[in-house]
């Protein structure tokens, strides 16, 4: 008999799920007997595996999540939300809580949580899929054999621009600015790319087409298990060896607020109430 | 009171409907949206420059139209104007869009009803021996990978894509990827009609077991189409006059100015024309109590966007099998035609338009060198409109100091609330009689919300 699968999709934007159905060849091995996406079914029932989606938002997530749970064999994390609080917890600042939580009652819906929570600090998670979306390749290897999976360590590595000595910006771009030149490491360019200590396995398309890389699959092994600060720490070394931007300019640049939420939407993985995922457990 | 409430499924996002009867009658249809995030207010505060990365974020469906329109609301707000390799780049992305997501609402979330199935992977699986409807399937998800092959090229990333930046795109398609995305899309184009066809006999055979194609009263409808196809883009070619222009006649002149909406009246007549800037004329926005998304009126008059919008207002197609199709479509149906269960096979219409407007694209070379133009960032404020599957999509910003003072998102899916809501009632009164709650009313509801592909995370975002 073909094992079964259900994705339970919490609050989030789907992409997980429409990427997981970019990666159609688990037709051929798996049965999914729930996603609303997709299939109309009342309930998550009994399976093998159950992927999670999406952060827990509101007190139906919470309830949702319990109950489906226990009927899981194994229980699998994916993509930021789930790990980390993603994209909606730009919203956890004090000033920006007070402002929506007061727009956002309502009488009769599910009502929101002070802020988004990763699924592991509600219910044992077995694995962890990582990426904004992760791709349908990772999906597939969570799917069939994630101990089989082979990826170089770092986004870096699979991206395929080259490095060079001999040319050193002196100031720094961001993450958009004109011109892109071809097959150019993007930091030799100027621009703010962190595929240097991002966990690898999406092979790269980002820095491929020509946009840094933003973190979206968090930490790499070196630093998957220590605080973020590390994390940090390590873009700004690179930074520091590969670049001639002044040091005022970088430390500005890299610790400020706005960059470290933006970076942390993707990749808080030692932060707030839980301690850091062991990196066994993330593919 | 008996209050009856359904769960939906095969749509993008966590909403449901509730149904209020009291003695017999029908009090209320209501669609709630059960979920929300917050985007306007998180992305207050944010480096305006982060905001085409983190809003594709507000839905993975629709993510290339969230990026695309962020990044024309910071030229709008920065006076930049991309080069024409970077628009036609940008046009094929949001094509690909159009693909994606009516190969997904007509196969994955649609077409199960019409088939009497939970899911269309039941068939994949051929699970019951049936060698045609899995081959239907198969086709199905093959014409629907066209689409995210062509945003993966276009945007870098399928999903969340990443190549539109401010003053172009980051890079340029080659020849060689240009033609094998070709030879992809010309084995998809046969199999798309084909597919079409076989979902419009089975939606004909739909409405003669109904006896009915659903609420069929004249409503507005919503759309940023051009006078003679409908124009992803968002720009609009509409003889200069109607709308406040700065250049007459040229399309990029709206372009520039942020993009037209054009607004087609309940007669089926009169249509206004309006920059993106002014929607708060013509638009009423209102909350509700009972749904985390709004809703929005055309001044009052319940109004509609999506597929079958820009179908009633195109002219023509402009490309030759999408244009039989029309032909085919307004000798059934009239113009325009209102039908619910119609916004389905105009999604068909547009999905074989998408792919041969996609190969006229990637006729012309796209590896030339003018991917971009040079620009300063500044404060001020900024519109970009972009027309989405579900409709027109603007994105409204105020930079100030760099950050993002104020974000204002305005959804299609929100245009939609008032028709979704009164299709659900005709479906309702058609169900439920003297008491009795007749059991087609639970798939009805699913027909009627689907046949509105609504998106709930971006309504709600």
């Amino acid at each position: 008999m073909m094992k079964q699968f259900a994705v339970l999709q919490l609050s989030g934007c789907a992409g997980c799920e429409v990427s997981l159905l970019n990666a159609e060849a688990w037709v051929e091995q798996y049965e999914l007997v729930y996603m609303p996406l997709v299939v109309s079914a009342y309930d998550v029932p009994e399976v093998d595996v159950l992927l999670v989606s999406g952060g827990v938002r509101t007190d139906e997530d919470l309830y949702n999540l319990r109950r489906a749970v226990r009927r899981a064999g194994q229980v699998v994390a994916v993509g930021t939300c789930a790990i980390s609080g993603g994209v909606a917890n730009l919203g956890d600042r004090d000033d920006v809580r007070a402002l929506f939580m007061a727009q956002a009652e309502r009488h009769h819906l599910p009502r929101l949580l002070p802020r988004s929570h990763p699924v592991d600090t509600v219910v044992p998670v077995d694995l962890y899929l990582p990426g904004c979306p992760p791709t349908p390749e990772l999906f597939m290897a969570v799917l069939t054999d994630p101990t089989a999976f082979q990826a170089a360590r770092a986004v870096c590595q699979e991206c395929g621009r080259r490095k060079l000595r001999d040319m050193r910006p002196t100031h720094l771009s961001g993450f958009q600015r004109g011109e892109v030149l071809p097959d150019i490491c993007l930091i030799n360019q100027g621009y703010l790319c962190v595929g240097t200590s991002t966990r690898g396995g999406c092979r790269a398309p980002c820095p491929r087409a020509g946009h840094p890389c933003v973190g979206c699959r968090g930490p790499s092994d070196a630093f998957i298990e220590h605080e973020s600060a590390q994390w940090l720490t390590s873009i700004q070394k690179v930074f520091v060896s590969m670049t001639d931007i002044p040091a005022d300019e970088l430390d500005r640049a890299l610790r400020s607020p706005q960059l470290a939420l933006f970076l942390f939407q993707f990749s808080d993985y030692a932060g707030g109430d839980r301690p850091p995922r062991p990196k066994e457990k993330v593919l | 009171m008996t209050t009856l409430t359904f769960p939906l499924s095969r749509i993008e996002g966590h909403a449901q409907v509730v149904i209020e009867v009291r003695d017999g009658q029908v009090l209320s249809a209501r669609f709630q949206s059960t979920e929300f995030r917050g985007f306007e207010y998180f992305l207050q505060g944010v480096p305006a420059e982060q905001v085409p990365v983190i809003v594709p974020r507000v839905c993975g469906v629709c993510s290339t139209a969230h990026h695309v329109a962020a990044v024309k609301a910071l030229e709008d707000a920065y006076g930049v104007t991309p080069p024409p390799l970077a628009q036609r780049i940008r046009e094929l992305l949001l094509i690909g869009q159009i693909i994606q997501n009516q190969a997904t609402s007509l196969f994955i979330f649609t077409l199960p009803d019409r088939l009497d199935v939970n899911s269309l992977f039941e068939l994949v699986a051929g699970g019951d021996g049936d060698q045609r409807s899995s081959r239907l399937a198969t086709r199905a998800l093959q014409v629907r990978k066209v689409g995210t092959d062509l945003i993966t090229l276009a945007g870098g990333q399928f999903i969340h894509p990443v190549k539109a930046v401010v003053g172009g795109v980051t890079s340029g398609i080659s020849a060689q990827a240009a033609e094998a995305m070709r030879a992809e899309i010309e084995v998809a184009l046969p199999l798309a009609c084909e597919l079409f066809d076989e979902y419009w006999q089975a939606s004909l055979a739909l409405s003669a077991r109904l006896g009915t194609w659903g609420d069929d009263a004249p409503a507005c409808y919503i759309a940023s189409v051009g006078e003679r196809c409908p124009n992803y883009e968002g720009r609009c070619t509409c003889a200069a006059g109607q709308g406040e222009k700065s250049n007459a006649g040229e399309r990029s002149s709206c372009y520039e100015g942020g993009g037209c909406l054009r607004v087609l009246g309940t007669a089926g007549a009169e249509s206004t024309c309006f920059e993106a800037r002014r929607f708060r004329e013509y638009l009423v926005y209102q909350e509700t109590e009972y749904s985390y998304a709004g809703q929005t009126s055309y001044r009052g008059e319940v109004l509609r966007a999506n597929s079958l919008a820009r179908i009633n207002m195109a002219r023509a197609m402009g490309t030759p099998l999408a244009d039989e199709y029309l032909a085919r479509f307004r000798a059934s149906f009239g113009h325009p035609a209102h039908a619910i269960l119609l916004f389905d096979l105009a999604r068909g219409i547009e999905l074989v338009y998408a792919l041969e407007r996609a190969l006229e694209i990637l006729s012309a070379p796209l590896d030339g060198e003018d991917t971009d133009v040079p620009y300063a960032p500044r404060d001020g404020e900024g519109y970009g409109l972009v027309e989405a599957p579900r409709g027109p999509l603007i994105h409204h910003y105020v930079i100030e100091k760099g950050l993002i003072a104020r974000a204002e998102l305005i959804i299609p899916t929100v245009h939609n609330m008032r028709a979704i809501e009164r299709a659900l009632r005709v479906a309702a009164e058609r169900y439920i009689k003297g008491g009795q709650v007749n059991l087609e009313l639970e798939r009805a509801v699913g027909r009627v919300v689907r046949a509105f592909d609504p998106c709930i995370a971006c309504a709600t975002h």
